[in-house]
């Protein structure tokens, strides 16, 4: 029967695959032209009736003076589909605008996607966080900053970050147009921790009377004794503990260690916050008591071997499950399982970050909104871009707080009614709508929104941007289970069981910082990380008695994988970085 | 003495002119063949011939923004890199073992399954066996490797259940997490994928063989044994040892995607392949340099095998490729 399934799901696949490909394929040339129709019409109703300041009736929105038809075409790094064809949204921005983006999505692998762009050279007008050094050595990118000076709103949205983003590359010239990290205003509450933690199921937590683990000891403490309470859920075998191996996304085997010693997530090294001296650790004490904490973990049977095997949609389907107590993760990594979850109306097994450190060591795991950017990041322009100068108009354009709104929010009275006097909560039928990913895809204008230059957290007068900004929107969206859980924790949102976030060196995160080609510095951080991949599994599984001579196995091998070339890169960057933001 | 020697230089010439001739006018004659030979070497020039010119990157720094011509040189330097990394060895150890694996494996059960097949009688459920055997070949790895790891999971899997049941194991074998276990189970992946497709031309072959063969085996007195040893394990020998020479070349292609995609950290050292060392430090670092080197040294490891193997069985049985 499971195999049945399994074929079935195996098939469903392929034929998903097959209609993806086929819909990419056919549907550009129809799309080019209801676009450019429906803007030349927009042209000749507006040539014919009134000038061009006459608002769109239906959204109030003023129309851009050149709405000639043009396509954008715009690679996107991540895996998804484009927006439907008949998206009202994105067909009444056409109209009010004469621009259409051609959405490209990652098919396959995307350093092999990268590498056959720049064989080719044959780049997409716009791409979104695609390795911009890459295509920068290739000489094909062109230097944003006259355009962005150029328009008003880009060039208020966009003043605070210029220095850092012409340090980003050669400290001459802005190559990137941050869409996500910018913002300039003021930033919204943190509700829950999207990114890293050590994560556990909400049960646990009520089951041990709302106790909040502090310390690595705690935390499994927790998770042996529910354990040992509920040997099964729903009929599943409880699993403690789960440690994600599958390929890159292998970071909640090997990234833990930074976090215990108080670190938020700057990747493969720690920085002193002191000195922001950057070294490995990989190899600290912190992290050799935390394998061995798992290795113990391992002989109580609080993990499973399986875990170091899986791949990541067994893994998403453990989670699903609701049989899995607790794991260290990125909130995003595991969205779907959560999503599956809430679905399966299984509250209690969803998922809150605990604030878990080394005894004595505050907890460091939110980013705080952090008013400053890499530098590196966000959507590139490409020398093959024809008409940029229109493309910067179209994204000064969407900045205006107006079309924002609708972007984010919708229609007043059809998506959304007011709370008080800035805030907004959706109503239920939009709330069906963003919950549901296809439905967000195909009937708001979120796509748009997530890979153009964007406002995000409040306004000066206090009003949330968007629905993921708005406090009320929060609450009012959360399920029974998980209001009365906040009740009884007595705080106001989930992220206020970790530490208040302090401001991160204007360095962070190091995970960021572009490494050349070929370089020593890039080839030691895939061999350290190579090293670490195959030896902390090793560990666990280890027979206690053997675990320290295999841990100075694995710290001598370290050593051997030119470490020093990396960290001195490092170190020469968060200087330089320092040195920019001064 | 001197003129009969003459005279035969002199009639060898003309031999040899009218040779010529002769071979000019055949030329003639097959004009139109010729003709219609030249898109295929069109194309064949395109598409083998010219990217070579793409190896000069190997002994280059190559940058794709300066391109072939002002990329810096560096000689041997990205050979010796390779050739000095313990990791690119122990990935060419890999890479040969489970090939010459799936190689031994591949042939022994394609034909072993060839010959069973060939030996039932009821047509009906000899088509659908064949079939149903070869489906597989048509999933991909993706596909493949998903079942493989369900099937051998700690966590309910198929097998680790089943021997279970049969008290063979008290408790569950970690099976893709032990490193002695890994080589197998891609030979054996590749077994369940590849068989049956594989099984095909010999199938064929089979079928081409003289029945009277048989018949005379049977007055002979042999039994089916005999007759699979004596008529058509020798029929089929042909077809065999061209399948081995042309397979031989591919013997540094272990495959990418079964050891991409069933690797984890804790079995590293023997899953990965050339191909994966290529991935990972070549294209993902932005070496291309490094990938066209350890390419370049596949392909003349894989030309040296197969003019090998080709020189060695035509002196043994005057069966050869070219």
């Amino acid at each position: 029967m499971k195999m049945l399934r399994l074929v079935l799901a195996a098939l469903l696949t392929v034929s998903m695959i097959f209609s993806v490909a086929a819909c990419g394929g056919a549907t550009q040339t129809p799309a080019d032209s209801t676009a450019a129709a429906s803007s030349a019409a927009a042209t000749v109703e507006a040539a014919s009736t009134a000038p061009a300041v006459e608002k769109d009736a239906e959204t109030g929105l003023t129309p851009m003076a050149d709405r000639s038809p043009v396509t954008f075409t715009l690679f996107i790094r991540d895996p998804g589909q484009a927006p439907s064809k008949d998206n009202p949204v994105l067909k009444k921005i056409t109209e009010l605008t004469g621009v259409t983006i051609d959405y490209q999505f990652l098919v396959g692998d995307l350093n092999e996607k990268i590498g056959v762009l720049l064989a080719g050279g044959d780049y997409p007008d716009i791409m979104f966080g695609a390795d911009a050094k890459k295509f920068l050595d290739a000489g094909a990118l062109i230097p944003v900053e006259d355009y962005i000076n150029k328009y008003p709103n880009l060039k208020a949205h966009y003043a605070p970050f210029m220095k850092s983003m012409i340090a980003g590359f050669d400290g001459q010239h802005a190559y990137t147009v941050e869409n996500y990290n910018a913002v300039p205003n003021k930033p919204a509450p943190i509700f829950e921790d999207g990114g890293v933690g050590f994560f556990m199921q909400k049960a646990v937590i009520q089951d041990a009377g709302n106790k909040i683990p502090k310390t690595l000891d705690e935390y499994f403490k927790m998770i042996e004794d529910y354990k040992a309470k509920y040997p099964t859920i729903d009929g599943a075998k409880t699993i403690g503990f789960e440690i994600l191996c599958d390929g890159w996304r292998d970071f909640c085997l090997r990234n833990p260690a930074q976090h215990l010693m108080g670190a938020g997530n700057d990747g493969d090294v720690y920085v002193d916050p002191n000195t922001l001296v950057a070294s490995l650790y990989q190899i600290t004490d912190s992290a050799k008591a935390y394998y061995k904490k798992l290795n113990d973990e391992y002989h109580k049977g609080i993990i499973e071997a399986e875990t170091f095997t899986e791949n990541y949609d067994q893994y998403l389907a453990r989670l699903s499950s609701g049989a899995v107590l607790g794991m260290f993760d990125q909130g995003w990594n595991f969205g779907n399982a959560t999503n599956a979850l809430k679905s399966a109306g299984k509250f209690e097994r969803t998922y809150v970050a605990v604030p878990i450190a080394n005894p004595g060591v505050k907890d460091n795991y939110i980013d705080p909104p952090s008013g400053t950017i890499s530098g590196t990041g966000g959507l590139t322009v490409s020398t093959n871009c024809k008409n940029p100068d229109r493309l910067f108009a179209f994204w000064d354009w969407l900045l205006n707080r107006e079309v924002q709104d609708y972007l984010q929010w919708g229609v007043e009275g059809k998506d959304w009614t007011k709370v008080g006097t800035v805030d907004k909560v959706l109503t239920p039928e939009r709330r069906e709508i963003m919950r549901d990913n296809a439905k967000k895809r195909d009937q708001t204008g979120d796509t748009l929104w997530q890979y153009t230059p964007k406002m995000q957290g409040l306004y000066d007068d206090g009003a949330p941007c968007g629905p993921g900004d708005s406090a009320d929107e929060y609450l009012a969206s959360q399920s029974e289970f998980d209001q009365k859980f906040l009740k009884d924790m007595n705080i106001q949102f989930p992220a206020q069981i970790l530490s208040t976030p302090t401001q991160r060196p204007a360095y962070y995160p190091v995970w960021s910082f572009p490494l050349e080609d070929g370089s020593p510095a890039k080839v030691a951080t895939n061999k350290i990380a190579d090293t670490c991949r195959k030896y902390y599994p090793q560990m666990i599984l280890a027979d206690p008695s053997k675990y320290d001579a295999l841990w100075d196995k694995f710290v001598k091998e370290i050593a051997t994988d030119n470490p020093n070339g990396f960290l001195d890169e490092v170190n020469k960057q968060i200087k330089q970085r320092m040195d920019a933001a001064k | 003495m001197n003129m009969a020697v003459n005279e035969l230089a002199l009639q060898k010439k003309a031999i040899k002119l009218v040779d010529r001739r002769k071979l000019w006018n055949r030329y003639k004659s097959q004009k139109s063949l010729f003709f219609m030979i030249i898109p295929c070497m069109i194309i064949t020039f395109l598409f083998s011939y010219w990217p070579l010119t793409g190896w000069i990157m190997a002994f280059q720094n190559f940058r794709p923004n300066k391109g072939y011509l002002k990329s810096t040189f560096v000689g041997f330097e990205q050979f010796k890199f390779l050739f000095q990394d313990h990791i690119f060895w122990q990935d060419f150890r890999n890479t040969l073992v489970m090939s010459v694996l799936n190689l031994i494996f591949g042939f022994v059960f394609a034909i072993g399954f060839a010959l069973l097949l060939n030996e039932i009688r009821s047509l009906g459920f000899k088509r659908i066996t064949q079939t149903a055997s070869y489906l597989p070949h048509f999933l991909s790895w993706v596909i493949v490797c998903s079942l493989i790891s369900n099937i051998l999971s700690t966590y309910d899997g198929t097998l680790n259940n089943l021997l279970m049941w049969l008290g063979l194991i008290d408790k569950p074998v970690l099976w893709l997490g032990e490193q002695n276990y890994f080589w197998w189970i891609v030979a054996f992946s590749n077994v369940w994928k590849e068989m049956g497709w594989n099984s095909i031309i010999y199938i064929a072959a089979m079928s081409a063989i003289d029945p009277q063969l048989y018949e005379s085996c049977e007055i002979d007195g042999g039994n089916r044994y005999h007759k699979i040893w004596h008529i058509t394990l020798p029929g089929i020998r042909p077809t065999i040892i061209v399948l081995l020479i042309m397979n031989i070349g591919w013997i540094m292609n272990a495959g990418f995607e079964i050891q991409y995609l069933l690797g984890r950290g804790l079995v590293m050292d023997v899953s990965e392949t050339i191909d994966i060392f290529v991935l990972k430090y070549g294209i993902t670092l932005g070496n291309y340099s490094l990938a066209t080197a350890s390419g370049m040294l596949k392909s003349v490891i894989s030309i040296v095998l197969i003019a090998v193997t080709n020189y060695i069985s035509g002196r043994m049985d005057e069966e050869s490729v070219f």
